[in-house]
């Protein structure tokens, strides 16, 4: 092996390179006993995603999947799957670090025959990186390992900076000495070591740019703070690392977005998983997380939910989380009503229809003042929303959101003053425990 | 040999009668087929290799035929046909008249022949006369003759009477049986070559027996070789069926019975009426059961006719007197043409219509070199008594099967397709429609059994087509896995092989692929493997 690699990749490779032959030696030794030929493997579809009240956090159900070689129409994914098994491989032997774009690019080439009637037939073995992703996921499953522990990697996106030593393949790097940039979160993050730490908490946040202004304003140094950014959707390395720092130091997990339902779902994507990666979600999600803001209570006060509460038809839709409604808290808006026509900004419609997404038809439709939202989300009749955000913090946050369709950009509460979002704004919602889960 | 009842009126003696044939001739000459120098030489080839054939497969010999026309005038449209066969040949006292006079049977004997010989081939005879003035020549032997004997005669139009020009007579040298027969007429050869060519291709299917060839004017040999020696069995002589006489016929009977009484008369001439049978017949007409047949009057002579037609009771008519092609014959046949990719034929039970029996068989035949229908319906070959049918297509009753009754779409047929039907009748009288004897009247009985005859061969075929549907649907099942074994061999071969190995654990893992999709399939090893053989892995 190469000079140049850390001693942890090349643990990685030979445990990676051991598993995948491993695996597929029982798989061929299994022809001479069933005369079968067939991969077998949890099924990575919606339905069978379900969520694990007691984790709380998004998990794959009991459904398996049979991919055999004898299945005319499983027999092309049969043949992907390995195809892909043996690119990765071939890479991990040749100490490479593929992308997953890499991956495509190596296994697309023609396999052409000559069918019965004579006719030469030609196509690819995939043509599209839809296709070679998806057979990646499914390796991850049937091998029950992390692309990342295959060293193929991925673009970085999550960065950070505080009061943390790491090793990272060969070299010790220290998080507080990174001048006015940060560190890349790799896309490896269980290859990191962690060496000291001295911090009280985590701050995820959303916006980059945010990120950016805190870390200037050094908000890390004077509240102890690790802090973080995900820069939009958060990627696999950006979840895994802050649960790590979650799991093992203990450090509590606050995450700020925008207020609106874009927003919420990132938080949800950090705290329970994401649907279409939920066989992640036992390591990835960071099931303590909470959501520290902004919330529209933050904007609106909670007054504002008693008039939604005396709209016809909406006690009846908020049935099941009437005794949790009654017994939240009231609070004041951190906003003036100056401030609020200042930067709040009306919710589009595809802003209503994820809102829909997330609790459910009979609360958009009880709650919505606008007739012309009502008739437009009538397409969603009967989606019931994600039992996650079927709480009562969560219903009344939706409530409002619905009954005012208005959301606001965390950029907007720095038009307020940096130091109002550093020094007020974040300290003080920590403090209170204002937060939801 | 069965007569033509209707056409004829002037029977008298007991042997031989004649009517002028020059009268004759030039009455019925369109019925007979000579209207025209295409129609007329097309019919003269049809009336002597019809003549050659049931002189040969009608008596159980295997028939040899050769057909030789030349041209034999530079400037007019002359051409000499030689005809010959190696059949019973012909008594030479017989000679003269079987070509040189008008002549019928005496018999009245019923079994299935293609024409009505003696009738046809004198219309050549004469047709060569009046368009060329040249004589007919025969040579014939029959098989324990120490001779052989030659002809050269011509008609007496006025007299109808046979004049010998030449006779002959020598030893023979070898075993030789036949007849040979040269005519010379004038014919249209360039508009009538593809019917003849027609016609001999759709008789050689069904003699798939027989050794046929054909030496045309510009010197082309067309030869048809026997491929099987099954022969059909020839039909026996009977009596006719008590339902199948009209009056004329009873009343020629009734002169010709000698000195019988008038219940051995009926229980004698008829199939079905024994004695007692006999005389509930003559009872039921009222008539004195002592009178001579000779004896009745015009009336009685009505009145038996119609007791005769209305009494229920007959057995059906005897089959005996038919010769059905069989299964094998028509089989081999087919097979010789077509080497079709399916091949099915019905051979049905003896039925009758009217008093006569008849027997339908059908073939299909399908892919191979069968060619292509037309777009709405399978190509017909239709035959009746081993004639084959070329004209009048869309009268004809097994078209009208073939395209009314039969529902194509349920057997799994669109057309066009490589699909040929073939049907033969064969009757003791074909109810042929119109004059032209080129097409079949609809008869119920008849209808009903072409119907299931066809409809029986279509059952197999689309048994075949959906076997073969089946099949096509597996092996394409196989290609969609198998296409990928190389793949999954190699792919498979890097995970487990090491540098030195791979190529060998490929290999086997292949092998054992192969193995296994075989296996589940039922599709041999080498089948599949050679796809997999196929199979091309680019960069």
């Amino acid at each position: 092996m190469s000079v140049a690699s850390s001693e942890i990749d090349v643990k990685t490779r030979v445990k990676a390179l051991e598993l995948i032959r491993s695996h597929f030696k029982k798989l061929i030794e299994e022809v001479e006993k069933s005369h079968k030929l067939q991969l077998v493997f949890p099924k990575r579809t919606l339905l069978n995603t379900i969520y694990d009240q007691k984790a709380k956090m998004l998990l794959l159900g009991p459904d398996v999947q049979y991919r055999s070689f004898t299945d005319i129409n499983e027999v092309k994914k049969f043949m992907q799957t390995l195809l892909m098994a043996s690119i990765i491989y071939s890479s991990l032997r040749n100490n490479e670090y593929p992308t997953i774009r890499d991956l495509f690019y190596r296994g697309k080439h023609s396999i052409s025959y000559t069918s019965i009637d004579g006719k030469k037939i030609s196509e690819n073995s995939w043509d599209e990186q839809r296709e070679s992703d998806s057979v990646i996921r499914d390796l991850e499953v049937l091998l029950n390992i992390l692309r990342e522990d295959l060293l193929i990697l991925s673009k970085e996106k999550g960065k950070v900076v505080g009061n943390l030593i790491i090793r990272s393949g060969n070299d010790v790097v220290d998080l507080s000495k990174m001048g006015h940039g940060a560190y890349a979160i790799e896309p490896t993050p269980d290859l990191i070591e962690f060496i000291d730490v001295d911090a009280e908490y985590v701050l995820v946040v959303e916006k980059d740019a945010v990120f950016q202004q805190l870390h200037r304003y050094g908000f890390w140094k004077k509240n102890k703070a690790i802090l973080v950014t995900s820069a939009g959707q958060p990627d696999r390395a950006t979840r895994r690392f802050v649960r790590r720092l979650s799991e093992e130091f203990k450090l509590p997990v606050y995450v700020l977005c925008d207020s609106d339902p874009y927003g919420f779902y990132i938080y949800s994507v950090f705290k329970v998983g994401s649907i279409t990666l939920s066989y992640e979600s036992e390591r990835l999600s960071t099931s303590t997380a909470k959501f520290i803001g902004v919330t529209l209570t933050d904007i609106f006060g909670t007054e504002i939910f008693r008039e939604v509460l005396k709209k016809p038809g909406v006690k009846e839709a908020l049935e099941e989380v009437a005794k949790g409604i009654s017994k939240l808290k009231s609070k004041q808006p951190y906003l003036s009503p100056d401030e609020r026509k200042n930067f709040v900004i009306k919710a589009k419609l595809r802003d209503v229809e994820r809102a829909v997404e997330l609790v459910g038809y009979r609360v958009a439709e009880a709650c919505l003042e606008s007739s012309d939202y009502k008739s437009k989300i009538r397409k969603k009749e009967g989606v019931s929303g994600y039992p996650w955000f079927l709480s009562p913090e969560w219903v009344r946050e939706l409530c409002i959101f619905f009954y005012t369709t208005s959301k606001l950009e965390i950029e907007a509460i720095t038009g307020k003053g940096l130091k109002f979002l550093a020094d007020i704004y974040i300290p003080r919602k920590i403090e209170s425990g204002d937060w939801i889960e | 040999m069965y007569v033509g009842v209707v056409l004829m009126t002037a029977i008298i003696e007991e042997k031989y009668a004649s009517i002028s044939p020059a009268e004759f001739f030039y009455k019925y000459r369109e019925v007979a087929g000579f209207s025209n120098p295409v129609k007329a030489f097309y019919q003269a080839i049809k009336e002597l290799v019809d003549n050659a054939l049931d002189a040969t497969d009608m008596h159980g010999i295997l028939p040899d035929v050769k057909i030789s026309i030349e041209r034999a005038d530079e400037v007019q449209e002359f051409y000499k046909i030689t005809v010959e066969d190696n059949g019973i040949g012909i008594p030479p006292d017989i000679v003269p008249y079987a070509f040189g006079k008008v002549l019928f049977s005496s018999k009245y004997s019923m079994k299935q022949s293609r024409g009505m010989y003696g009738l046809g081939v004198k219309m050549v005879v004469l047709y060569a006369q009046m368009t060329t003035g040249r004589p007919v020549e025969v040579t014939t032997s029959r098989e324990n003759y120490r001779m052989i004997y030659y002809f050269k005669l011509r008609i007496d139009v006025n007299k109808n009477e046979p004049v010998i020009i030449e006779r002959g007579a020598w030893r023979k040298t070898r075993d030789w049986h036949g007849t040979v027969v040269s005519v010379t007429i004038e014919g249209d050869w360039n508009r009538a070559k593809q019917r003849i060519l027609e016609y001999l291709h759709r008789t050689s299917i069904i003699t798939p027996y027989a050794n046929m060839t054909l030496i045309t004017p510009e010197n082309e040999i067309v030869y048809y070789p026997r491929v099987t020696t099954a022969i059909p069995r020839p039909p026996r002589e009977t009596k006719p069926h008590p339902q199948g006489i009209d009056l004329e016929m009873l009343k020629i009977l009734l002169n010709n019975n000698g000195d019988k009484t008038l219940e051995e008369f009926l229980a004698s001439s008829f199939q079905s009426i024994g004695p007692s049978t006999a005389r509930i017949l003559i009872n039921t007409a009222g008539i004195n059961p002592s009178k001579k047949p000779q004896e009745l009057t015009e009336e009685e002579v009505q009145r038996l006719f119609n007791t005769i037609k209305n009494y229920d009771k007959y057995r059906p008519p005897l089959a005996s007197s038919l010769s059905p092609l069989g299964r094998d014959v028509l089989e081999s046949g087919l097979k010789r043409v077509f080497e079709p990719e399916f091949l099915y034929v019905v051979s049905r039970s003896p039925r009758s219509y009217e008093g006569h029996p008849f027997i339908v068989e059908a073939g299909v035949s399908y892919g191979g070199k069968t060619p292509m229908s037309p777009q709405d319906q399978p190509f017909i070959l239709r035959y009746a008594n081993r004639v084959p049918l070329i004209y009048d297509e869309s009268t004809d009753v097994i078209t009208q099967v073939v395209r009314e009754d039969i529902n194509w779409d349920h057997y799994m047929i669109s057309f066009p397709t490589q699909l040929t039907i073939l049907v033969h009748l064969c009757s003791t009288k074909i109810p042929f429609r119109g004059v032209g004897k080129e097409s079949i009247a609809d008869v119920p009985e008849i209808r009903r059994e072409i119907r299931l005859a066809i409809m029986e061969a279509a059952r197999e075929l689309k048994r075949y087509l959906a076997r073969k549907a089946r099949e096509k649907e597996t092996m394409r099942r196989v290609e969609t896995i198998a296409k990928y074994i190389p793949e999954i061999a190699r792919s498979l071969s890097v995970i487990l092989g090491d540098e030195s190995s791979r190529s060998s654990v490929e290999k086997a893992l292949t092998n054992k692929l192969v193995t296994l999709l075989s296996r589940r399939s039922g599709i041999p090893f080498n089948i599949v493997d050679s796809i997999v053989k196929s199979v091309e892995i680019g960069v």
